[in-house]
């Protein structure tokens, strides 16, 4: 036997180490991707760079808000000039994610902004509902997650999240004293990095000076879910569940299955096996939403997709309603969603069935509204 | 300039040239780039461009780089071989068996007998022959397209699987968290696939490769030695080749240049001279040389010089021969006249076109973004043996890509602009009712509707009362193909849910 030396052990090694790789390569014939629940973008066919200018926030939340403060928080609220940092304070039961804050006396359940450009419509509706310090304390490491489903379209096709409607929370989000501020989504067709380009998210994220994050499939955990009634265990995506404040920002649009998109629905985003879920959607995108229950969801219905969703591709299909819709509460943003469709919420089965697990209300007639 | 320069010059310009030859690899699938600089490589090569044009009776612009290559080995020889190829820079890396004295201080030569070296002419011979009867089947044997297939095919998923299996280690490991986030954020889009890509045959190609590298341990370059079909063309032309290596009157038979040649062409016993076929201007030789400033020069030599092989006219008749019964025989087989329903061909390809033009080298299945492309075994007939077919099982047609159109260096598959490209009906979808969860199972799925990317979808739901076993009533929803719309793209059968074989298939159009 001669001997090995190191340099050849090394090339063994690395052989073999190649060869393992290889194996799956060759075995896994099988690809384990599976469809997502977000939306495309297209060619500008109107001068949409209107948009972008809106720069007079009306109720920008470091100025004191108009509304009260939640009741829950101990601090006052009427302090007048209030700083960024002192408003954060204020925010302690936000803390836990799993937890969204608690409407209470005051405080509506739920903020629409109606007219206007997408920044202003966000700022009104955060400012309805006591502002963003609410949701987002100081040095929070926030994750938004707008609905970027593939890069076929441009955004005035109403497949993916208005650009300005994230670009304005990341703002918000810096303005409540973030640490960090990322956006992150994983479509179904084309790469995230293209549908992050196409969909015009990048650019204006990048502006506000937030972070698109591309989500890596190494990232992804197997976590239980304690409330789930069909699935007990699903991957999501580690970050997501570990973010001080996750930010929901789904597009509002037509859906084959489930008729409608809404805020559930887009956190289909960060798990894998997503066709795995289409068994029993409505009852497992409720599941999903009990393990993730993202602090505040805010739906962008600047433009909506009325029908050939979630891809769309026909403007004929959209419809521009200047509106945003903003609760803490997922289930109440999606319930009162329904109406731009002229559906009830009884008409969404994930709408059923989480209002049914007790994660929202459903009952938009006895909600706490507040018009903006 | 110094010998020892110049050999470094050309170490210098081997490197360069595999690192631009990578790099082109790399940003294929980027679109940062033009895609008619991503395909370079494939249009300097002259074997794979007189092949196409050949059996395609047509000139493709592009494939006029070529002529630069042959210019070049009119006045340098093989100099492609040892200063640019790829590939033969690849086997320079890699260990190899040199050639030495033998015990008895006698030259020993490495590998078989030197009339084995006329196997890459009857190769290049039964190449261009197939060709001129319209069939490019062998090219898979080109040097490039074996370097970009088995880079593509088995290489690159292998070394994301093995990256990503490291960084999913390491970024459990607190303190390299944010480490290799950004290691990530920062090489995963420029080097790595964004999933992991599958490919047909993967272990296959990794064996042609790592076989044409182990051939190095029978002796030094015997892929470019004995069996390369470009090296062949190259050698044909270096007959005529300017620059020759020439052996002066005062060499004392030291037999260090034997010994440094890296393709063995040196004959101790034929004066040290060299088959211009088989030199490739490495230099080698010149810097063993003790004497090297007198013994051996390169310099320009008038008129044609006899190569150890010239072939006969009998061999070239052979060799013809060979080609057209091979076409024959091809063309014999059923699987030409009833080729696969699953022959779903990239955007825009007229299936004749395709096979006159299509030289295999692999650049739209390198460009593919979804690894969708994959190289066709039976589908297409044997003779269409690795050309490009759509395997929507392991990627769809992106919606939004025209990708494989731009990069085809010999228009094999037409550069679609993206409007028409998104128009172009390449296969439809057809549903197993037997399969479908939601025909078979009566459970709602409709993922294939969802998937569906035209803006008037081509998958439409139908609500239908079914009876259950247990007699009760539901309403169901129910896929269906409006073939009228339908393009072929097969994302829906890449994201249908079930097991194994999808529910909903893409196929040839039935009605053809």
């Amino acid at each position: 036997m001669s001997k090995l030396s190191r340099r050849n052990f090394i090339r063994t090694l690395a052989a073999s180490a190649g060869a393992v790789a290889l194996s799956p390569v060759l075995a896994g014939c099988q690809p384990n991707q599976n469809p997502a629940t977000s939306e495309p973008t297209q060619p500008a066919a109107e001068s949409q760079l209107a948009e972008s200018t809106s720069t007079q926030a009306l109720n920008s939340p470091t100025q004191t808000s108009p509304v009260p403060c939640s009741g829950s928080d101990s601090q006052p609220c009427d302090t007048p000039s209030t700083s960024p940092v002192e408003m954060a304070a204020p925010t302690e039961q936000v803390k836990e994610p799993a937890e969204p804050a608690q409407p209470s006396a005051g405080i509506p359940d739920l903020a629409v902004a109606r007219g206007g450009e997408p920044e202003d419509l966000v700022r009104r509706a955060l400012a309805a509902l006591g502002g963003i310090e609410r949701f987002v304390k100081k040095d929070a490491r926030v994750i938004i997650k707008p609905n970027i489903c593939t890069d076929y379209h441009t955004y005035e096709y109403a497949t993916t999240t208005n650009p300005w409607v994230v670009g304005a929370l990341v703002k918000l989000a810096w303005e409540a004293g973030a640490k960090t501020v990322q956006v992150m989504d994983t479509g179904f067709g084309g790469s995230p990095k293209s549908g992050y380009d196409r969909s015009g998210i990048q650019e204006q994220v990048e502006l506000a000076g937030g972070e698109m994050v591309v989500m890596p499939s190494f990232k992804y955990v197997s976590s239980p879910i304690p409330d789930g009634r069909d699935i007990k265990e699903w991957e999501f995506y580690e970050d997501i569940l570990n973010a001080d404040m996750l930010i929901n920002v789904p597009i509002a649009k037509d859906h084959g299955s489930t008729r409608l998109t809404l805020g559930m629905k887009n956190l289909m985003g960060v798990v894998l096996n997503r066709g795995g879920l289409h068994a029993n959607l409505g009852q497992r995108i409720a599941d999903i939403t009990s393990r993730i229950r993202p602090g505040l969801t805010v739906i962008d219905a600047v433009r909506i997709l009325t029908a050939n969703g979630p891809t769309g591709g026909n403007l004929d299909d959209v419809k521009k309603l200047d509106t945003v819709i903003a609760s803490p509460d997922i289930v109440a943003a999606d319930s009162y969603a329904t109406r731009l469709f002229d559906l009830k919420p009884d008409d969404i089965r994930y709408i059923v069935a989480a209002a049914d697990m007790g994660l929202g209300r459903k009952d938009v007639e006895n909600m706490v509204i507040s018009e903006v | 300039m110094k010998i020892k320069h110049w050999i470094l010059l050309r170490k210098a310009l081997q490197g360069l040239a595999l690192i631009g030859f990578l790099a082109l690899f790399l940003a294929a699938p980027l679109r940062s780039w033009s895609m008619q600089t991503i395909n370079l490589p494939m249009r300097l090569d002259p074997l794979a461009m007189l092949a196409q044009s050949l059996a395609s009776r047509s000139f493709v612009a592009g494939s006029a780089l070529a002529i630069g290559v042959i210019v070049l080995t009119l006045v340098f020889g093989r100099s492609w071989c040892g200063w640019l190829c790829p590939l033969g820079t690849v086997l320079d890396l890699f260990p190899s068996k040199k050639a030495s004295r033998s015990s008895s201080g006698e030259p020993y030569r490495l590998g078989p007998r030197g009339s084995w070296r006329r196997w890459k002419y009857i190769l290049l011979l039964v190449i261009l022959g197939m060709a001129l009867f319209g069939s490019l089947t062998l090219l898979f044997l080109d040097p490039l397209t074996i370097l970009e297939r088995s880079l593509t095919a088995a290489i690159w998923p292998a070394l994301d699987r093995m990256v990503t299996a490291a960084e999913t280690v390491l970024v459990r490991v607190p303190f390299l968290e944010e480490p290799i986030m950004k290691f990530d954020a920062l090489v995963r889009p420029i080097l790595l696939p964004e999933r992991f890509i599958y490919s047909r045959s993967a272990v296959l190609f990794a064996f042609i490769l790592a076989g044409i590298i182990a051939l190095n341990m029978v002796a030094r370059r015997f892929w470019c030695r004995y069996l390369c079909p470009l090296g062949g063309f190259l050698g044909f032309l270096s007959k005529f080749a300017l620059f020759r290596r020439r052996v002066s009157e005062d060499c004392k038979g030291c037999k260090l240049c034997f010994t440094a040649c890296p393709t063995g062409t040196i004959d101790p016993e034929n004066g040290y001279a060299s088959d211009p076929a088989e030199c490739t201007l490495c230099l080698d030789c010149l810097e063993a040389c003790p004497r090297s400033d007198i013994t051996v020069n390169l310099e320009p030599v008038l008129g044609p010089w006899k190569p150890d092989y010239d072939p006969s006219r009998r061999q070239v008749l052979y060799s013809l021969a060979a080609a057209a019964t091979s076409v024959a025989i091809f063309r014999s087989d059923w699987l030409h006249l009833q080729p696969s329903p699953f022959q779903v061909r990239p955007p825009g390809s007229i299936e004749s076109e395709l096979m006159s033009h299509c030289v295999r080298c692999a650049e739209c299945l390198r460009a593919c973004p979804t690894g969708a492309l994959q190289p066709a075994i039976s589908e297409a007939g044997i003779e269409g043996l690795w050309t490009p077919i759509l395997l929507p099982r392991l990627g769809y047609c992106d919606f939004a890509c025209n990708a494989c159109g731009q990069v085809c260096p010999t228009q094999a598959i037409p550069a679609l602009s993206l409007e028409e490209k998104q128009t172009q009906v390449i296969g439809k979808a057809y549903i197993d009712e037997n399969r479908c969860i939601a025909w078979a199972d009566h459970t709602d799925c409709i993922v294939c509707e969802e998937m569906c990317p035209l803006p008037e979808k081509a998958i439409q739901l139908d609500e239908q009362q079914v009876t259950l076993s247990d007699g009760s009533q539901k309403t169901i929803k129910l896929p269906h193909v409006l073939r009228e719309r339908c393009i072929g793209c097969g994302i829906c059968e890449y994201k249908c849910p079930l097991v194994g074989e999808a529910a909903i298939r893409v196929r040839v159009s039935a009605q053809g």
